[in-house]
């Protein structure tokens, strides 16, 4: 497998670099926050300041520190639940695809049933059921969003491992008689890891976006800090019609950014996947310094005369 | 015309284990969920409330489950959620006045967001390598903005700075009444811009990405080049591209349609929107079981029956899977 | 059908690349095409033919860059065409009317969404507005049935079809505007064999017919020698024999159309062994010094491998090779695989 160098690509590395801080903070964030998030004793709806860095809530809360110790609730519920909903996808998708016949048929049924029921709602409905003191363990959450997730997930392996079922390497290990579980791991496996890395990161976004969506609406325990939370009390307190934008706009860019690393990260591997989607191999400055127009166009080479260099080698 | 059969057949299955899911949640979990709400609610609710409650649930009544399930599936049958415990109208009728909001607001929104991103993604597609590739961290970043953030933001700014638009609510309460008259019908309209704008800005990014991916992997395709070499005009060989390349993104329809369902609850939350979201949340905080399940099902239906559409406007415009045994 | 000349091709490079990362894929390409003359193109994959007629016609993607050479046409109604030097407008006119191409697979060349019957409609109503709908519909007809299929195949779709069906559709398409110059990408490579033949007659027949000349590219040698006038053989990127068809077939030159004529056995005939050419299709980043057959040739001298053999004429004769084992500066005595001569020709060796 190539990738286990740095990836070249520029949107990669910014990407692994954002999910990497968010990582640190997720570790370091409850001892470098300054102040105890419940704390009210500062001064209330204060702007940013040395002492508190993104001001305070309408309660005299720092939101810095809110913001700081909400990164590890969000975090760890998000990967929680993208790692189990990916490990069901895993078991259900691949084996789906490769052992095929009236198994495939019920397993694909039963992703698809998962895929239409809209996350949400059943989410929402899911979590109302769950008795007050499981609500704000972590992987209880964790497992239930992984219950309303992992249907895309398995979709795609179970498509890639058809694709790769009847190639050729497979069958040649079945030839040699391998078990059927040796060659799902040991021949398909490395083939679906882009894939699998990329549904994985699909997933954990998934559950970023819509654990925090669950805290926004007030329906998790609204006294653990995540950002989703701190939007909840933003928008009960009209943060945003007061243009408080200290407290309404860090944890929104959080989650936002955590998207977006994830998000890039997936990017290079779609190129990675899909070789038409990279660059087209040659490098713009490249292109420009020779003179060739700058954009390709279709249907029309372009010409450059050069004094030949190429010409014998 | 098989394949088609065969989905409508899976949103069938769906539709009936979500039917049979909601039947049997609330007899299952644990701590048993409805005992506690009958007990919370003695006092506070008519006895024949408590009674249709224990109906619904099966509570009180020592019938087999079987039985249980078969008065709840004639039931919905006839159109019976069930009495919602907090507003004492039946579910149906509560749902019904509130449905129409949500249906016009991300109807409206999903088909804008769909049409202004698909054609960004084929300009941002065909001219791929130009300055235009610029874009797309901004779009990453717009995308990943959650969308009660980006709401929130555009009310803090546009509406509450600027005045451009008004605040919250779907019309104007003090001024107009509802009912077929201009000034209501302008109201809501005017109202419904912030949302909706809202919403196309959140939603247009992932629209855009995919089909700009599709048609640069389209382009690649000998029958692009062929058009080319056939002489074509630029914009028609750009077009034939584009048409190929919109398939996934009408497959993709169905699935985002029931995000969008998803989001709509945070739209009304963050503009005070009516519409069926707001009734989820409430029915959440207050309990309202009875309620929360009919939401829940209509919910899932409405979603099931955006899938069944899309796939069929799909089987319309793939040729490929109208042959039988031929896969794509 | 005239003797004039319909393209001439100078010293044309085509690079792969930019800059230093530049890798040079045809290489100092020449030749010239009579009007109705067939030309084949023959070689292995990553030989260059199918580069070098993308960029003839600039047809080539990304990241083909054309850096040297000339390109003429000589088109009826528009005389001499640069395309090199040509607008993106003048090229389009010339497309299809003049210059049509058939690519390798049909079945990744036709719009899979769109009827057949539409795709003709479309290159006839894009090159001629003044045909009505009828008379459009006529021609596609007519078209249809110059390659043997029934009207009603119109209506289909491509993936309804089989792979030779197809197939008789793109020649018929790219025959629609009647042009001078129909460019054959590997054809018949993606059908059995029996097909291949097939089509290949009917492609003879057709060019009878019609008069349009033909550029073939193909790695099968074997279905050059009835259809072709000229045969060009290429390898990494450069022309290493041409010469008339039947000639080339029993009186070859170079070693590796030795090896290519020796990889396909003939349908019919004795049955000879198979010999396939040692070694790998080279690398065209790392190109040996000197002849860039040189690792694989089975008669290599030192001399191979130290400088790159010209293009030589044959005196009296229209056969080119670009080998140290052919040419006056040659002393010592020439394989016989490489010298046979033609039965009427008996002028000696060498």
């Amino acid at each position: 497998m190539k990738h286990l160098q740095l990836p070249k690509s520029l949107k990669v590395r910014i990407g692994l670099a954002g999910l990497g801080m968010f990582i640190l903070l997720t570790i370091i964030g409850p001892w470098i926050a300054p102040y105890d998030p419940n704390y009210t004793g500062f001064a209330q709806n204060a702007s940013p300041s040395w002492n508190h860095l993104l001001g305070t809530t309408i309660q005299g809360q720092d939101v810095l520190s809110q913001l700081l110790i909400g990164c590890r609730s969000t975090m760890v519920v998000s990967f929680i639940a993208g790692f189990l909903a990916t490990i069901i996808s895993i078991v259900i998708g691949v084996a789906s695809g490769y052992v095929g016949g009236k198994a495939d048929e019920g397993l694909s049924v039963l992703s698809n049933v998962f895929l239409a029921i809209p996350g949400l709602p059943l989410l929402i409905v899911l979590n109302s059921y769950l008795p007050a003191g499981q609500q704000t363990n972590p992987l209880v959450i964790g497992s239930v969003i992984a219950l309303t997730g992992w249907a895309w997930g398995a979709r795609v392996l179970r498509a890639q491992t058809l694709s790769l079922r009847d190639r050729d390497f497979v069958e040649a290990a079945r030839i040699i008689g391998e078990k059927r579980v040796r060659i799902m791991f040991g021949e398909i496996g490395p083939n679906l890891l882009p894939i699998l890395t990329s549904s994985l990161l699909f997933t954990i976004l998934y559950a970023v976006g819509v654990y925090t969506t669950l805290a926004f609406l007030g329906l998790t325990n609204v006294s653990t800090w995540n950002w989703g939370t701190m939007l909840y009390w933003a928008q009960s307190n009209n943060a945003g019609l007061a243009g408080e934008w200290w407290w309404v706009g860090p944890p929104g860019i959080m989650i936002a950014l955590i998207g977006t690393s994830l998000a890039l990260i997936n990017f290079g591997i779609d190129e990675f996947i899909n070789p038409r989607l990279r660059a087209g191999g040659v490098s713009a400055k490249l292109r420009r310094a020779s003179g060739a127009p700058r954009r390709p166009r279709l249907g029309l080479t372009p010409v450059l005369h050069k004094s030949t260099e190429a010409g014998s080698r | 015309m098989k394949l088609l059969l065969r989905r409508l057949g899976l949103y069938l299955i769906t539709a009936w284990v979500a039917i049979t899911a909601n039947f049997l949640l609330p007899r299952l979990m644990p701590g048993n969920p409805i005992e506690q709400l009958i007990a919370k609610l003695q006092g506070r609710v008519t006895p024949q409330m408590i009674r249709a409650i224990k109906l619904q649930f099966g509570q009180g009544l020592n019938q087999p489950l079987i039985v249980q399930y078969g008065h709840y599936m004639s039931g919905l049958f006839h159109g019976q959620l069930g009495e919602s415990i907090t507003l004492s109208q039946p579910v149906s009728q509560v749902l019904g006045g509130e449905i129409w909001w949500t249906i016009g607001l991300i109807g409206t929104a999903a088909v804008l967001s769909f049409l202004i991103g698909t054609t960004l993604g084929v300009i941002f597609g065909w001219r791929r390598g130009s300055r235009l590739d610029a874009v797309i961290p901004g779009a990453t970043f717009l995308q990943s903005l959650p969308y009660y953030f980006l709401g929130t933001l555009l009310i803090m700014f546009f509406a509450a700075k600027m005045h451009w638009f008004p605040i919250e609510g779907a019309y104007d309460t003090g001024a107009q009444t509802p009912g077929w008259n201009w000034g209501y019908i302008l109201s809501v309209l005017r109202y419904s811009q912030l949302p909706i704008i809202s919403i196309v800005l959140s939603s247009l990014a992932g629209w855009m990405l995919g089909m700009r991916n599709m048609m640069v992997t389209t382009i690649s395709e000998d029958f692009v080049l062929m058009a080319v070499a056939k002489g074509l005009p630029r914009r028609k060989v750009m077009w034939h591209a584009a048409r190929n390349a919109v398939l996934p993104s009408v497959a993709n329809l169905a699935l985002t349609i029931g995000f969008l369902v998803s989001g709509s609850l945070l739209v009304e939350q963050v503009f005070n929107y009516p519409g069926v979201g707001n009734l989820l949340v409430n029915a959440v905080g207050n309990e309202d079981y009875p309620l929360l399940q009919g939401i829940f099902l209509l919910v899932t239906f409405t979603v099931l029956g955006a899938n069944f559409l899309a796939d069929a406007l799909y089987y319309l415009l793939d040729p490929r899977t109208r042959v039988s045994g031929q896969s794509q | 059908m005239t003797d004039k000349t319909i393209l001439e091709v100078q010293n044309f490079d085509v690079d792969y690349g930019y800059g230093d990362a530049a890798v040079r894929a045809v290489s100092d390409v020449s030749f010239t095409l009579g009007a109705s003359k067939v030309l084949g193109v023959a070689g292995e994959s990553g030989s260059g033919k199918s580069t070098l007629v993308y960029g003839l016609t600039r047809l080539l993607r990304e990241p083909g860059v054309i850096v040297g050479g000339e390109v003429k046409f000589h088109l009826d109604g528009e005389g001499e065409f640069d395309i090199l030097s040509a607008s993106e407008e003048e090229i389009r006119k010339i497309r299809w009317s003049h210059i049509s191409i058939v690519l390798q697979s049909a079945l990744s060349a036709l719009n899979p969404l769109r009827r057949i019957g539409r795709e003709f409609d479309e290159v006839l109503r894009v090159h001629d507005a003044n045909l009505s709908k009828e008379q459009r519909r006529e021609r596609s007809e007519e078209l249809l049935a110059l390659v043997g299929l029934r009207p009603d195949r119109l209506r289909r779709f491509p993936h309804e079809l089989s792979g030779g069906q197809r197939q008789r559709i793109m020649i018929a398409m790219a025959l629609a505007l009647r042009p001078e110059l129909v460019i054959m990408d590997e054809p018949t490579t993606a059908l059995d064999v029996v097909t291949q033949r097939e089509i290949v007659s009917e492609l003879a027949e057709l060019r009878r017919q019609l008069g349009f000349a033909m550029i073939f590219i193909t790695h099968d040698l074997s279905l050059l020698v009835e259809l072709a006038d000229d045969i060009m053989v290429m390898y990494a990127g450069q022309i290493v024999e041409r010469a008339p068809a039947k000639e080339l077939h029993d009186a070859p030159r170079h070693p590796y159309t030795l090896g290519l004529m020796n990889s396909f056995p003939p349908l019919h005939g004795e049955r000879t062994e198979l010999e396939g050419i040692p070694g790998s299709p080279p690398d065209l980043k790392a190109l040996p010094t000197g002849c860039p057959f040189s690792p694989r040739c089975a008669f290599a001298m030192d001399k191979c491998r130290q400088e790159r053999p010209p293009l030589v004429l044959e005196a009296g004769t229209e056969h080119s090779v670009a080998c140290w084992l052919h040419g006056s500066s040659y002393q010592g005595a020439v394989p016989v695989e490489l010298s046979k001569r033609l039965a009427k020709n008996s002028e000696g060796a060498q």
